[in-house]
């Protein structure tokens, strides 16, 4: 009925449009919340979730006692839910759907699904009406028949639904979240708000976490905390580190930064009543053995744990490692990497060798040869500046305008002409050429500036900009 | 003498017991003058004169600053203190100790990025021996480079910073200056277009930028040529507490200093685009009688007096 109608019959209606984005988002916040029951949640369809919870029930004292639990949470928030455990998937949704608070016993699916409709199998409506008109009503109906004819008239969609939902295929949950190799976590009775204590139960966590590590030989390169509200919303932290770790004060000291810089935005709303730490990534750790003496041998660890720790307060490109690159191009001589990445600088034109681990990022060296005079410091966009007039046509300045300040030329050198790299199919490959003159100005000081483009008849005039400066 | 003995005993004792209450080591309080000091604790520039004024070169475990005073000078400034922390990569010798640069997002836009091309070419200073950080705020690099100058792993620290401002004070540079002596690195603090205000650095410099020399080719020098850069550098503020002004120049083949005299200044009169007509010998002869005057080419010209030294209406280019 429409709208009109509606509000005849009620003139009290209360109308909300349709939006589906913040339903989705709403879905997936609820399946962040029950992340605390199991990592391998995923969604499905536009109002349910799908949860792998093999071995998780005893965690929370039983099958019936989760459900129970769960679904108490659920009215508490304001949702009015139904939820249904089953050793399969598909007798799982047909429960859920059509009987609401059950624990389906293994062995018990086809007593389960026989009464149910046709739609209790997960089938298209196609296949459903087609089976409606030849006189299958219910699931059981359909079991009940011989395979071969259904799937030479059906398909073969139907009997895997079927089998599916029998148990005697498997059916695969695809999670939203990737699932962590270790993880530890801590239920408090008592919700926490304070960043201290947040931070004490991290190296608590981490501590426990240690010993799992220790047992795989391996240190942890990527490390997330989950923070669960006791209104159900999930804040999610995570540090990498450029070496593997194990140590938990170390940790601590690494997520203090992060939350350090995250400050504010971390709302602790009424407390967090559930912390987890995981391990996302893991790598080999090398054990060294220290001296007698105790004497911290930091040097490179010193180094990594400091850059980390600048990452976790100031983002990814805080902590910079220049590398020299096969370019004749200023801007692409040098590529700055973050200092995590393990980079090895090789020798030109080595081939691959399929041994060669993946995690390292292989960068020519370039050959060395008599290095151009190129300036200390190099702007990343070049600035345009004036110039009102030259000696020759193609030659550097006699005076020019800078940031609103006039420069005069007393000495010049150049040209240095380099052109846009053609072999590569990019859009630099159509840049004009530049010519680079190196200029001295009255008071001393040394820049690098080029002319983009050639006196051309017909054209505009080439354009000037300053790239660098010398020392 | 042995009243003199007796007074170094005095003064050796007096200074095992300050050290001890300091709770640190007696040959890291800082140097008296007189006293011997440890022979690898300067870094000579290798100009003699500067050397002398701050004691034997850069210290090298604690804090210095160096000043810019605008921020088209920022390069002068950054360029002098990369020079000197490529003295002390070539002095250290050992692989794999990186300097670290820690600079402010603003002065990394206004001044430029560094590159590391461009540094390894005059300073010597490879690309896997340099760290590059970029903080959004100057409370953030002033953080970074606290903690960074607490490793060991480091050769020294540069924190470049632009302007006055209230949170480089006595009491951040002392931490600084403190971390500094403990680790036995030096840390240099850039303040570009800064004036210069009290901090806890032991020796405070000025550079300024200053015209290059010409290059030396085997006819001659090359006229119209830039070749090595130079740096006006000012003692600000030294242990020896006297002033001094230099032009040092940097050779980039030997990573040396030299001082440049100043009978070496560049061109005579740094205003002209065009060479002068060398004192008119190329002048065509002037028509008429000739009469009493000497002929121009035996007369040498005036020597212009150096720029420095110009009445201010006359000073060339505009400050600011």
């Amino acid at each position: 009925m429409g709208l009109a109608d509606a509000r005849a019959m009620h003139p009290g209606l209360d109308v909300v449009e349709a939006d589906a984005d913040a339903d989705r988002r709403l879905l997936e916040g609820l399946a962040d919340w029950c992340d605390r029951y199991t990592p391998l949640v995923a969604l499905d369809g536009e109002d349910a979730l799908f949860l792998d919870v093999t071995g998780c029930a005893a965690l929370f004292g039983g099958e019936r006692a989760m459900l129970d639990g769960m679904l108490a949470r659920f009215f508490q928030q304001g949702f009015e839910a139904r939820a249904a455990i089953a050793s399969t998937a598909g007798a799982a949704w047909a429960a859920a759907r059509f009987r609401g608070r059950l624990v389906v016993a293994p062995g018990e699916e086809e007593a389960l699904l026989s009464p149910l409709p046709l739609a209790a199998l997960r089938i298209e409506t196609q296949t459903r009406a087609a089976l409606q008109s030849v006189g299958l009503r219910t699931a059981g109906a359909v079991m009940a028949m011989p395979r071969a004819p259904l799937a030479r008239r059906f398909g073969a969609g139907l009997l895997l639904r079927l089998d599916q939902a029998l148990g005697r295929l498997d059916e695969a949950i695809s999670p939203r979240l990737p699932v962590a190799l270790l993880s530890a976590e801590r239920q408090l009775a008592e919700p926490v708000t304070l960043t201290d204590d947040v931070e004490a139960l991290t190296q608590m966590l981490a501590a426990t976490l240690k010993s799992g590590l220790e047992r795989r030989g391996e240190g942890a390169r990527t490390l997330a905390l989950s923070l669960f509200r006791v209104d159900g919303a999930v804040s999610r932290i995570a540090i990498g580190t450029s070496r593997p770790l194990r140590d938990p004060a170390l940790i601590r000291r690494l997520f203090h930064e992060k939350l350090a810089a995250i400050g504010e935005s971390l709302d602790a709303g009424y407390g967090f009543d559930l912390v987890r730490l995981s391990v996302l990534a893991a790598a080999p750790f090398a054990a060294r053995q220290a001296d007698l003496a105790g004497a911290a041998d930091e040097g490179e660890d010193g180094l990594a744990l400091f850059a980390d720790r600048v990452r976790a307060r100031l983002g990814e490109g805080a902590v910079l490692r220049p590398v020299a690159v096969e370019s004749h191009l200023p801007e692409r001589a040098v590529a700055l990497l973050p200092f995590a990445w393990a980079v090895k600088s090789e020798a030109p034109l080595r081939k691959p060798h399929p041994a060669d681990r993946r995690d390292r990022i292989r960068v020519p060296r370039p050959v060395p040869v008599l290095p151009p005079e190129r300036p200390i410091r190099l702007f990343r966009q070049p600035e345009p500046i004036e110039v009102p007039a030259t000696e020759m046509p193609e030659g550097p300045p006699l005076r020019f305008r800078w940031r609103r300040a006039l420069h005069r030329v007393a000495h010049a050198e150049g040209p240095e002409r380099i052109a846009p790299e053609w072999w590569l199919d990019d859009a630099g490959a159509k840049a004009p050429t530049r010519d680079y003159y190196r200029v001295e100005d009255v008071e001393g000081r040394r820049y690098w500036l080029y002319r983009q483009g050639l006196h051309e008849a017909g054209e505009p005039s080439p354009r000037w900009f300053m790239h660098g400066i010398f020392p | 003498m042995a009243s003199s003995a007796v007074a170094r005993e005095a003064v050796l004792a007096l200074r095992r017991e300050i050290a001890r209450i300091e709770g640190t080591l007696p040959e890291r309080l800082e140097t008296p003058a007189g006293m011997p000091a440890r022979h690898d604790a300067w870094l000579p520039t290798g100009a003699a004169r500067l050397d002398a004024l701050l004691g034997g070169g850069l210290a090298r475990a604690a804090l210095t600053e160096i000043h810019g005073g605008e921020t088209r000078d920022a390069v002068a400034v950054a360029g002098f203190a990369l020079a000197l922390a490529g003295l002390l990569l070539k002095r250290t010798g050992k692989a794999g100790a990186p300097v670290l640069w820690v600079g402010t997002a603003e002065i990394f836009r206004e001044a430029g990025f560094p590159h590391a091309a461009g540094l390894a070419a005059s300073f010597g200073i490879a690309a896997d021996e340099l760290i590059l950080a970029e903080a959004p705020k100057l409370a953030d690099a002033l953080w970074v480079a606290e903690e960074a100058a607490a490793l060991t792993a480091l050769s020294a620290v540069v924190l470049e910073v632009r302007g006055n401002c209230g949170r480089l004070d006595l009491t951040a540079t002392r931490r600084l200056h403190r971390r500094a002596q403990a680790t036995g690195r030096p840390v240099l603090l850039l303040r570009q277009a800064a004036e210069a205000e009290p901090t806890a650095a032991p020796v405070r410099l000025l550079v300024s930028p200053a015209p290059a020399a010409p290059r030396h080719t085997l006819a001659g020098p090359l006229a119209g040529s830039i070749g090595r850069p130079a740096f006006t550098v000012a003692v600000g503020k030294c242990p020896a507490a006297l002033p001094g002004r230099f032009i040092l120049e940097w050779n980039p083949d030997e990573h040396q200093f030299r001082e440049r005299n100043a009978t070496e200044s560049r061109t005579k009169d740094p205003v002209a685009m065009v060479s002068l007509s060398g004192g008119g010998k190329g002048a065509a002869a002037a028509p008429g009688q000739v009469v009493a005057f000497p002929p121009a080419a035996s007369r040498p010209p005036r020597p212009q007096p150096p720029r420095e030294q110009h009445p201010p209406h006359r000073r060339a280019g505009r400050k600011g």
